[in-house]
């Protein structure tokens, strides 16, 4: 009865509308946190698992021995390698391929990697624009992401390092 | 020996005194873990990893090497025995690289198995690991001795199972190298065994070199079809591809091992020369067809040719011997059901009334039992490896043997005696050997046996057949075209019959007996392949042969089979300008592991296969190829869902044998005579494209060896040719012989 009496007042004086404003109220004077996107960006952890890299030594050479370990170890059967020996004796890929859409983007193959080759770097704004294709990125590609991105996988296999 | 108790880990053990304690483990299933112990070979106890406890022994005992005694309690798994493994798998692994990422043996590796178990995680060792330096030792084998962890099982495969001690270890301690003796490279034509024998990676396959990784391919049971034996083979394929070869173990036909001609020989089957798309000669030039037009194109042209004038017996079919068993039976049945008797197999003999039939009746197995051994025409080594390899451990154990040729081989055992007998005498040498054999039986000597002179030779050979109570008598393929080869034949079943000798005939090739079961030689009435050729026939359906190599005188065959008004059908695995100047149709067929079949070899023992692999682009396995063309000629009884249906009615059919010449002729010929002679790896279209193998110094072999006399008489020098092969002047030849290994197409031969 008592209970009753109690719903009855605080609906005929909006009070579920009051707690509401309240809230408005409170953050329109606060300090806001929508990031811009994309201009703006919201921090990411070192361990974030975006695109894959292929990274090199600094002396140019690609890190990739072509172990498959990698392609062993993906559980979603994303990527393929060919191998071959190079002419100058060396244990090389002819093909690396990684299908982002099978990708699980688990990073096995990053932990796999007994030469730090095969990233996942903290890109994730991709697509594929001009086909279905386009979610294979073979070789080149994936050399060309590690070029441009060395200084950030870098840093942020340096800052994750001190925790493995 | 007596049946003796033992305990292992606990559990009453029954075993043979005397055995060795890992004989008895491995028989139990209880794993002990080893390096240099090779059930094939002869004990190191070098790499000490099986150690384990004996009671009463103060130390840990190798089990490889520990002869086991009645009441004895060992422990295989106590913390004794695992303390010692694991210091011993310490040890190997000081000087191990950690390559393992880029070695081929990875994933397959013994060493990386037994470290799962035994090694530590974290090494101990923090001084320089020793390096190796690598010596190139051939087109087949790769070597990385830095990962050689010294079990010497290579270097006992040499010495004991291939008879050539190539590799050997020098230096001591931790300069201990295990490397070829010579710069020119292991030789040996069973080298490959030594990658399977090899624990880890220092000895790996050169032409699987970085290709793939042992667990991407799917491993296909197989025959390798290059040799009489057979051999029992894993292909190893990888998106449709045979990428390696491997051995299968069958104690009785190949035990563990495989020759280099059976592993290395697919590397052909990726050659650019294959032949993928049926192809119609249209008034002179080469247009490539769908399979359907081809094949109608294909009983038109025998309508035309044949058929319509009703003239099937002008309709002639040749195999090459490398065809299965399914293939000889289909086509013979097509041939018979139309009417023709023409159907033959043996194109490289010259003279087919006097081709050689002789039995073999002897197991390939039984071979290690003969206690004397007569080899008659043959380079057994490079020619039947596996067969050679079996007379060797038979000589190992004992058995003399006695060899007559016409040229001194590099055999890899001790005879007994080698007799160097110019192809004229052979039959005359053999002749006194049955007279001297009944001389001494006391029994009555025929009447073509009184001219004949019993040499010194002629009696040591006789004594030691008639003194042996398990002999066996070896023919070769060297006598195929011996002016007296059915005599000689004859004279060898003679005296088998008089000395209880088996005989083990070697003279044919590859799946010949196959071509025998089948039926698939001219019957009543029909021609033989010379005849055929000389017969002027208006069709020809030829399966897989290449003229310049399988016929005896390529150079009439092909004149014969380019005449304008003869229709060709050739169903070809690979490409050959000769085939195609001559052909009207050219039917792209699978090669070896592409097809399914079955393999006789010279015991006699049908061995089926299923297909590894796809045949390349639009090219069909034989048998189909044979099946569809008979459906199209509206010929009965070729409903065959697959190639086992074809098999079985083969089994189950009766093929009347030859009643065959028992004529002997002993009198010695006069003139010189040639032994035409495919080098050892050209002697299938598979084997000539095998770049590898090709690269070999037995793939190498091109020669017209000859003596000095006898190059005199030719008229030819050490720098000339002779047949368009180079002369080779050596007195290892027999006179008025010329000995000619052939790896190259050549023009006719006399």
């Amino acid at each position: 009865m008592i209970n009753n009496i109690k719903k009855l007042v605080k609906e005929f004086s909006l009070g579920e509308l009051r707690g509401g404003m309240k809230i408005t109220a409170k953050e329109l004077v606060n300090k806001k946190i929508t990031v811009q996107y994309p201009e703006e960006k919201t921090p990411i952890s070192p361990r974030f698992r975006g695109l894959h890299a292929l990274r090199r030594y600094p002396n140019g050479e690609e890190r990739c021995i072509a172990c498959k370990l990698c392609e062993a170890v993906c559980p979603a059967n994303a990527i393929t390698i060919e191998s071959e020996a190079r002419d100058d004796g060396t244990r090389r890929t002819t093909q690396y391929d990684i299908d982002l859409f099978k990708c699980i983007f688990c990073g096995f193959c990053e932990e796999a990697c007994p030469v730090d080759a095969i990233v996942e770097t903290q890109i994730f704004d991709y697509a594929f624009v001009d086909s279905r294709e386009g979610s294979i990125i073979d070789k080149a590609h994936l050399l060309e992401v590690g070029d441009k991105n060395e200084k950030m996988i870098n840093q942020t296999k340096l800052e994750d390092s001190k925790y493995r | 020996m007596a049946d003796i108790e033992i305990e292992i880990d606990g559990n009453v053990v029954n075993a043979k005194a005397g055995e060795m304690l890992i004989t008895v483990t491995d028989r139990e299933g209880i794993s002990v873990p080893r390096f240099c112990y090779h059930k094939k070979l002869s004990i190191a106890a070098s790499c000490r990893m099986c150690l384990v406890d004996v009671e009463g022994a103060p130390k840990p005992q190798p089990a490889c090497s520990t002869p086991i005694a009645d009441g004895m309690k060992i422990h295989t798994q106590n913390e004794k025995a695992k303390a010692s493994q694991k210091a011993v798998m310490e040890f190997l692994l000081i000087n191990h690289p950690l390559d393992c990422p880029i070695c081929d043996q990875g994933g397959e590796c013994e060493l990386q198995d037994v470290a799962m178990d035994y090694g530590s995680d974290v090494s101990r060792f923090t001084e320089g690991k020793r390096i190796v330096a690598d010596s190139d030792i051939g087109a087949l084998i790769q070597t990385d001795m830095t990962r050689c962890i010294h079990c010497t099982r290579c270097v006992r495969f040499g010495a004991e199972v291939a008879g050539i001690m190539e590799m050997g270890g020098t230096g001591r301690g931790e300069d201990l190298k295990i490397e070829p003796f010579l710069e020119e490279g292991i030789q040996s034509e069973l080298s490959g065994n030594m990658i399977d024998v090899c624990p880890v990676g220092a000895l790996t396959s050169k032409p699987f070199r970085y290709e793939l990784r042992s667990w991407q391919m799917n491993a296909v049971s197989n025959i390798a079809r290059h040799d009489l034996v057979g051999s029992n083979i894993y292909t190893q394929t990888y998106k449709g591809k045979v990428k390696r070869i491997v051995a299968k173990d069958n104690d009785s036909v190949n035990e563990t091992w495989i020759s280099d001609r059976d592993r290395f020989s697919y590397e052909g089957l990726a050659h650019e020369n294959r032949l993928l798309a049926p192809q119609i000669k249209v008034e002179g030039t080469w247009k490539e067809v769908e399979w359907d037009v081809a094949l109608d194109f294909a009983t038109r042209g025998l309508a035309n040719n044949v058929f319509n004038a009703r003239q099937a017996d002008k309709l002639g079919a040749l195999a090459s011997n490398t065809a299965t068993l399914e293939e000889f039976h289909l086509l013979q049945k097509i041939l018979r059901e139309v009417g023709s008797e023409n159907i033959d197999h043996r194109l490289n003999v010259k003279d087919l009334n006097n081709a050689i039939s002789l039995e073999s009746n002897i197991k390939l197995a039984g071979l290690e039992g003969v206690d004397h051994a007569l080899v008659i025409g043959s380079n057994l080594r490079l020619e039947q490896p596996m067969i050679n390899h079996r007379l060797r451990k038979a000589n190992l154990s004992g058995t003399s043997i006695d060899v007559i040729n016409a040229m001194a081989f590099d055999f890899n055992y001790q005879l007994n005696s080698e007799n160097i007998i110019s192809p004229n005498q052979i039959a005359a040498t053999l002749a006194g050997v049955l007279k001297s054999v009944l001389q001494s039986a006391h029994a009555q000597i025929p009447a073509y046996l009184d001219d004949v002179e019993v040499t010194d030779v002629a009696v040591q050979l006789a004594t030691q057949l008639s003194d042996s109570d398990n002999s066996v008598i070896i023919l070769g393929e060297h006598v195929v075209n011996n002016p007296q080869a059915l005599s000689i034949a004859n004279l060898i079943s003679q005296i088998a019959q008089n000395t209880n000798s088996t005989t083990l005939n070697v003279s044919a090739s590859a799946n010949s007996t196959a071509a025998n079961l089948a039926g698939f030689v001219p019957g009543k009435g029909g021609l033989d392949a010379n005849a055929m050729l000389a017969a002027d026939l208006k069709a020809y359906i030829l399966l897989d042969i290449y003229p310049q190599y399988d016929f005896h005188n390529s150079i009439q065959a092909t004149e014969t089979l380019s005449n304008d008004d003869t229709f060709v059908i050739s169903l070809n695995s690979f490409k050959d300008d000769v085939v195609a100047g001559y052909s009207d149709v050219l039917l792209p067929i699978a090669s070896f592991y592409e097809t399914s079949g079955s393999h006789v070899n010279v015991e006699g023992l049908v061995q089926s296969f299923a297909a590894a692999v796809n045949a390349p682009s639009d090219a069909k396995p034989a048998w189909k190829v044979l099946k569809v063309l008979a459906d199209l000629l509206e010929l009965p009884g070729f409903h065959y869902a697959d190639s086992t249906q074809v098999t079985s009615e083969v089994m189950h059919q009766s093929h009347k044998q030859h009643v065959h010449d028992e004529s002997i002729d002993v009198k010695a010929k006069r003139g010189v005579n040639v032994i035409w002679q495919k080098s050892p790896y050209a002697v299938d279209v598979l084997s000539r494209h095998a770049a590898s193998l090709q690269a070999t110094k037995i793939g190498q072999i091109n020669s017209a060896s000859m003596n000095k006399a006898t190059a005199k008489k030719l008229e030819v020098t050490q720098d000339g040719e002779y047949l368009g092969v180079p002369v080779v002047v050596s007195e290892a030849v027999a006179n008025n012989c010329v000995f000619v290994n052939a790896n190259h197409s050549t023009g006719g031969q006399s």
